[in-house]
Protein backbone atom coordinates (compact mmCIF):
# COMPACT_ATOMS: atom_id res chain seq x y z
CA UNK A 1 0.00 0.00 0.00
CA UNK A 2 2.91 2.32 0.76
CA UNK A 3 4.07 2.19 -2.86
CA UNK A 4 0.56 3.07 -4.04
CA UNK A 5 0.66 6.30 -2.00
CA UNK A 6 4.20 7.06 -3.21
CA UNK A 7 3.04 6.58 -6.81
CA UNK A 8 -0.07 8.74 -6.29
CA UNK A 9 2.12 11.55 -4.88
CA UNK A 10 4.38 11.07 -7.93
CA UNK A 11 1.39 11.80 -10.21
CA UNK A 12 0.22 14.82 -8.19
CA UNK A 13 3.72 16.34 -8.02
CA UNK A 14 4.07 15.71 -11.78
CA UNK A 15 1.01 17.87 -12.52
CA UNK A 16 2.19 20.58 -10.07
CA UNK A 17 5.64 20.67 -11.70
CA UNK A 18 4.14 20.83 -15.20
CA UNK A 19 2.31 24.01 -14.12
CA UNK A 20 4.97 25.66 -11.90
CA UNK A 21 8.04 24.74 -13.98
CA UNK A 22 6.03 25.62 -17.12
CA UNK A 23 5.49 29.17 -15.81
CA UNK A 24 9.16 29.34 -14.71
CA UNK A 25 10.44 28.21 -18.15
CA UNK A 26 8.15 30.52 -20.12
CA UNK A 27 9.07 33.47 -17.85
CA UNK A 28 12.81 32.82 -18.11
CA UNK A 29 13.09 31.86 -21.78
CA UNK A 30 10.21 33.15 -23.90
CA UNK A 31 11.25 36.82 -23.60
CA UNK A 32 10.94 37.56 -27.33
CA UNK A 33 7.41 36.10 -27.59
CA UNK A 34 6.25 37.55 -24.25
CA UNK A 35 7.65 40.91 -25.40
CA UNK A 36 5.44 40.66 -28.50
CA UNK A 37 2.42 40.52 -26.14
CA UNK A 38 3.67 43.54 -24.20
CA UNK A 39 5.12 41.63 -21.23
CA UNK A 40 8.67 42.79 -20.56
CA UNK A 41 10.78 40.06 -18.94
CA UNK A 42 14.13 41.04 -20.42
CA UNK A 43 17.19 40.56 -18.20
CA UNK A 44 15.34 38.15 -15.91
CA UNK A 45 18.72 36.61 -15.00
CA UNK A 46 20.48 39.96 -14.41
CA UNK A 47 21.72 40.57 -10.84
CA UNK A 48 19.42 43.53 -10.08
CA UNK A 49 16.31 41.75 -11.35
CA UNK A 50 17.22 38.52 -9.52
CA UNK A 51 17.85 40.39 -6.23
CA UNK A 52 14.56 42.28 -6.60
CA UNK A 53 12.71 38.94 -6.84
CA UNK A 54 14.75 37.50 -3.95
CA UNK A 55 13.47 40.21 -1.60
CA UNK A 56 9.84 39.23 -2.15
CA UNK A 57 8.44 36.55 0.14
CA UNK A 58 6.00 35.26 -2.51
CA UNK A 59 8.86 34.36 -4.89
CA UNK A 60 10.87 32.69 -2.11
CA UNK A 61 7.76 30.72 -1.11
CA UNK A 62 7.08 29.66 -4.70
CA UNK A 63 10.70 28.59 -5.24
CA UNK A 64 10.76 26.55 -2.03
CA UNK A 65 7.43 24.88 -2.92
CA UNK A 66 8.70 24.10 -6.44
CA UNK A 67 11.94 22.77 -4.94
CA UNK A 68 10.04 20.39 -2.63
CA UNK A 69 7.81 18.93 -5.36
CA UNK A 70 10.64 18.71 -7.92
CA UNK A 71 12.97 16.95 -5.47
CA UNK A 72 10.26 14.46 -4.49
CA UNK A 73 9.31 13.74 -8.12
CA UNK A 74 12.90 13.47 -9.38
CA UNK A 75 14.34 11.42 -6.53
CA UNK A 76 11.31 9.09 -6.28
CA UNK A 77 11.58 8.56 -10.06
CA UNK A 78 15.28 7.75 -9.70
CA UNK A 79 14.47 5.33 -6.87
CA UNK A 80 11.82 3.60 -9.02
CA UNK A 81 14.33 3.17 -11.85
CA UNK A 82 17.01 1.73 -9.54
CA UNK A 83 14.57 -0.62 -7.79
CA UNK A 84 13.39 -1.98 -11.14
CA UNK A 85 16.70 -3.84 -11.28
CA UNK A 86 15.28 -6.16 -8.59
CA UNK A 87 17.81 -5.59 -5.83
CA UNK A 88 17.78 -7.48 -2.54
CA UNK A 89 15.72 -6.21 0.41
CA UNK A 90 18.91 -4.87 1.98
CA UNK A 91 19.90 -2.94 -1.17
CA UNK A 92 16.38 -1.55 -1.46
CA UNK A 93 16.60 -0.26 2.11
CA UNK A 94 20.03 1.30 1.50
CA UNK A 95 18.90 2.95 -1.77
CA UNK A 96 15.74 4.34 -0.13
CA UNK A 97 17.59 5.74 2.88
CA UNK A 98 20.41 7.20 0.77
CA UNK A 99 17.91 8.94 -1.53
CA UNK A 100 15.88 10.32 1.41
CA UNK A 101 19.07 11.63 3.08
CA UNK A 102 20.28 13.17 -0.20
CA UNK A 103 16.89 14.84 -0.75
CA UNK A 104 16.79 16.29 2.77
CA UNK A 105 20.33 17.73 2.47
CA UNK A 106 19.62 19.31 -0.94
CA UNK A 107 16.27 20.68 0.23
CA UNK A 108 17.73 22.16 3.42
CA UNK A 109 20.55 23.91 1.54
CA UNK A 110 18.51 25.09 -1.45
CA UNK A 111 15.66 26.36 0.79
CA UNK A 112 18.09 28.12 3.14
CA UNK A 113 19.54 30.33 0.36
CA UNK A 114 16.24 32.06 -0.70
CA UNK A 115 15.37 32.60 2.98
CA UNK A 116 18.82 34.16 3.55
CA UNK A 117 18.46 36.36 0.47
CA UNK A 118 15.12 37.77 1.70
CA UNK A 119 17.09 40.14 3.95
CA UNK A 120 19.67 41.28 1.36
CA UNK B 1 12.48 -8.89 8.02
CA UNK B 2 10.18 -7.79 5.22
CA UNK B 3 10.25 -10.09 2.18
CA UNK B 4 10.27 -8.57 -1.31
CA UNK B 5 8.43 -10.41 -4.04
CA UNK B 6 10.70 -11.09 -7.02
CA UNK B 7 9.85 -8.96 -10.05
CA UNK B 8 10.18 -10.11 -13.64
CA UNK B 9 12.94 -8.00 -15.10
CA UNK B 10 15.35 -10.56 -16.41
CA UNK B 11 16.67 -8.28 -19.13
CA UNK B 12 18.16 -5.84 -16.60
CA UNK B 13 19.43 -2.50 -17.95
CA UNK B 14 19.40 -3.94 -21.51
CA UNK B 15 15.61 -4.21 -21.21
CA UNK B 16 15.36 -0.42 -20.90
CA UNK B 17 16.51 -0.08 -24.50
CA UNK B 18 15.31 -3.28 -26.15
CA UNK B 19 12.49 -5.40 -24.86
CA UNK B 20 11.11 -7.34 -27.80
CA UNK B 21 8.66 -6.39 -30.50
CA UNK B 22 7.29 -3.25 -28.91
CA UNK B 23 5.66 -0.32 -30.66
CA UNK B 24 5.79 3.46 -30.52
CA UNK B 25 4.61 3.71 -26.89
CA UNK B 26 7.55 1.61 -25.70
CA UNK B 27 10.01 4.06 -27.26
CA UNK B 28 8.11 6.98 -25.75
CA UNK B 29 8.57 5.22 -22.39
CA UNK B 30 12.36 4.94 -22.92
CA UNK B 31 12.52 8.60 -23.92
CA UNK B 32 10.47 9.51 -20.82
CA UNK B 33 13.03 7.76 -18.63
CA UNK B 34 16.05 9.27 -20.41
CA UNK B 35 14.61 12.82 -20.33
CA UNK B 36 13.71 12.35 -16.64
CA UNK B 37 17.29 11.40 -15.73
CA UNK B 38 18.63 14.27 -17.86
CA UNK B 39 16.32 16.80 -16.16
CA UNK B 40 17.35 15.50 -12.72
CA UNK B 41 21.02 16.01 -13.63
CA UNK B 42 20.22 19.51 -14.91
CA UNK B 43 18.29 20.26 -11.70
CA UNK B 44 21.37 19.53 -9.59
CA UNK B 45 23.52 21.80 -11.79
CA UNK B 46 20.80 24.49 -11.75
CA UNK B 47 20.54 24.34 -7.96
CA UNK B 48 24.34 24.64 -7.66
CA UNK B 49 24.25 27.73 -9.86
CA UNK B 50 21.33 29.41 -8.09
CA UNK B 51 22.62 28.72 -4.57
CA UNK B 52 26.43 28.32 -4.40
CA UNK B 53 27.17 30.96 -7.06
CA UNK B 54 24.32 33.32 -6.16
CA UNK B 55 25.26 33.55 -2.49
CA UNK B 56 28.80 34.71 -3.37
CA UNK B 57 27.62 38.08 -4.61
CA UNK B 58 27.23 40.14 -7.75
CA UNK B 59 30.66 39.54 -9.36
CA UNK B 60 30.50 35.74 -9.16
CA UNK B 61 26.87 35.78 -10.37
CA UNK B 62 27.64 37.98 -13.37
CA UNK B 63 30.73 35.92 -14.27
CA UNK B 64 28.59 32.74 -14.14
CA UNK B 65 25.86 34.36 -16.28
CA UNK B 66 28.33 35.54 -18.91
CA UNK B 67 29.73 32.01 -19.09
CA UNK B 68 26.21 30.61 -19.50
CA UNK B 69 25.53 32.99 -22.40
CA UNK B 70 28.02 31.01 -24.48
CA UNK B 71 26.21 29.55 -27.57
CA UNK B 72 26.98 25.96 -26.53
CA UNK B 73 25.39 26.48 -23.11
CA UNK B 74 22.42 28.14 -24.85
CA UNK B 75 22.05 25.09 -27.08
CA UNK B 76 22.26 22.83 -24.00
CA UNK B 77 19.61 24.99 -22.34
CA UNK B 78 17.37 24.51 -25.39
CA UNK B 79 17.80 20.74 -25.15
CA UNK B 80 16.76 20.92 -21.47
CA UNK B 81 13.63 22.88 -22.47
CA UNK B 82 12.82 20.24 -25.13
CA UNK B 83 13.32 17.47 -22.56
CA UNK B 84 11.04 19.33 -20.12
CA UNK B 85 8.30 19.81 -22.75
CA UNK B 86 8.46 16.13 -23.73
CA UNK B 87 8.57 14.81 -20.16
CA UNK B 88 5.70 17.08 -19.04
CA UNK B 89 3.34 16.30 -21.94
CA UNK B 90 4.12 12.60 -22.10
CA UNK B 91 3.68 12.47 -18.32
CA UNK B 92 0.26 14.14 -18.58
CA UNK B 93 -0.73 11.60 -21.26
CA UNK B 94 0.36 8.76 -18.97
CA UNK B 95 -1.62 10.20 -16.04
CA UNK B 96 -4.76 10.57 -18.18
CA UNK B 97 -4.34 7.01 -19.46
CA UNK B 98 -3.68 5.57 -16.04
CA UNK B 99 -6.78 7.21 -14.60
CA UNK B 100 -8.82 5.84 -17.52
CA UNK B 101 -9.78 9.12 -19.22
CA UNK B 102 -8.50 8.12 -22.68
CA UNK B 103 -10.13 4.67 -22.77
CA UNK B 104 -13.25 5.74 -24.65
CA UNK B 105 -16.71 4.23 -24.20
CA UNK B 106 -17.06 0.44 -24.01
CA UNK B 107 -18.06 -1.13 -27.37
CA UNK B 108 -19.35 -4.62 -28.19
CA UNK B 109 -16.53 -7.05 -29.10
CA UNK B 110 -17.30 -7.30 -32.81
CA UNK B 111 -14.53 -8.27 -35.23
CA UNK B 112 -12.20 -6.49 -36.15
CA UNK B 113 -11.56 -5.65 -32.49
CA UNK B 114 -10.09 -2.30 -31.47
CA UNK B 115 -7.54 -2.92 -28.77
CA UNK B 116 -6.86 -0.29 -26.11
CA UNK B 117 -3.53 0.70 -27.67
CA UNK B 118 -5.20 1.65 -30.96
CA UNK B 119 -7.95 3.51 -29.11
CA UNK B 120 -5.33 5.64 -27.35
CA UNK B 121 -3.06 6.09 -30.38
CA UNK B 122 -4.78 9.29 -31.73
CA UNK B 123 -4.19 10.95 -28.33
CA UNK B 124 -0.55 9.90 -28.50
CA UNK B 125 -0.18 11.39 -31.98
CA UNK B 126 -1.88 14.62 -30.81
CA UNK B 127 0.58 14.79 -27.91
CA UNK B 128 3.54 14.38 -30.27
CA UNK B 129 2.11 17.16 -32.46
CA UNK B 130 1.79 19.56 -29.50
CA UNK B 131 5.35 18.72 -28.39
CA UNK B 132 6.71 19.50 -31.87
CA UNK B 133 4.81 22.82 -32.02
CA UNK B 134 6.08 23.88 -28.56
CA UNK B 135 9.66 22.88 -29.48
CA UNK B 136 9.41 25.07 -32.60
CA UNK B 137 8.01 28.01 -30.58
CA UNK B 138 10.90 27.81 -28.10
CA UNK B 139 13.37 27.35 -30.98
CA UNK B 140 12.07 30.56 -32.55
CA UNK B 141 12.48 32.36 -29.24
CA UNK B 142 16.03 31.09 -28.77
CA UNK B 143 16.91 32.30 -32.29
CA UNK B 144 15.08 35.62 -31.86
CA UNK B 145 16.60 36.18 -28.42
CA UNK B 146 20.08 35.64 -29.85
CA UNK B 147 22.40 32.74 -29.16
Amino acid sequence: MRNTYLWFIQLVTGVLIAVLAGIHTVWMHLDAILGFFGIDVRDSTAWHSMIERSREGIWAGLYIALLAVVLYHGLNGLRNIILELTPSARTERIVTRAIIAFGIVIFAWAAYVPILLLST
Amino acid sequence: MRQIQPRNNHLGIGGWIWAGNYKLERYLYILHRVTGLGILLFLLLHLTMTTVFRIQGKDVWEATMSMLHNPWFKFGEYLVVVALIYHALNGLRLILQELGFLMGKPIPPIYPYRDSLRKKRPWTMAMIGIILILCLVFFYDFIAGGW
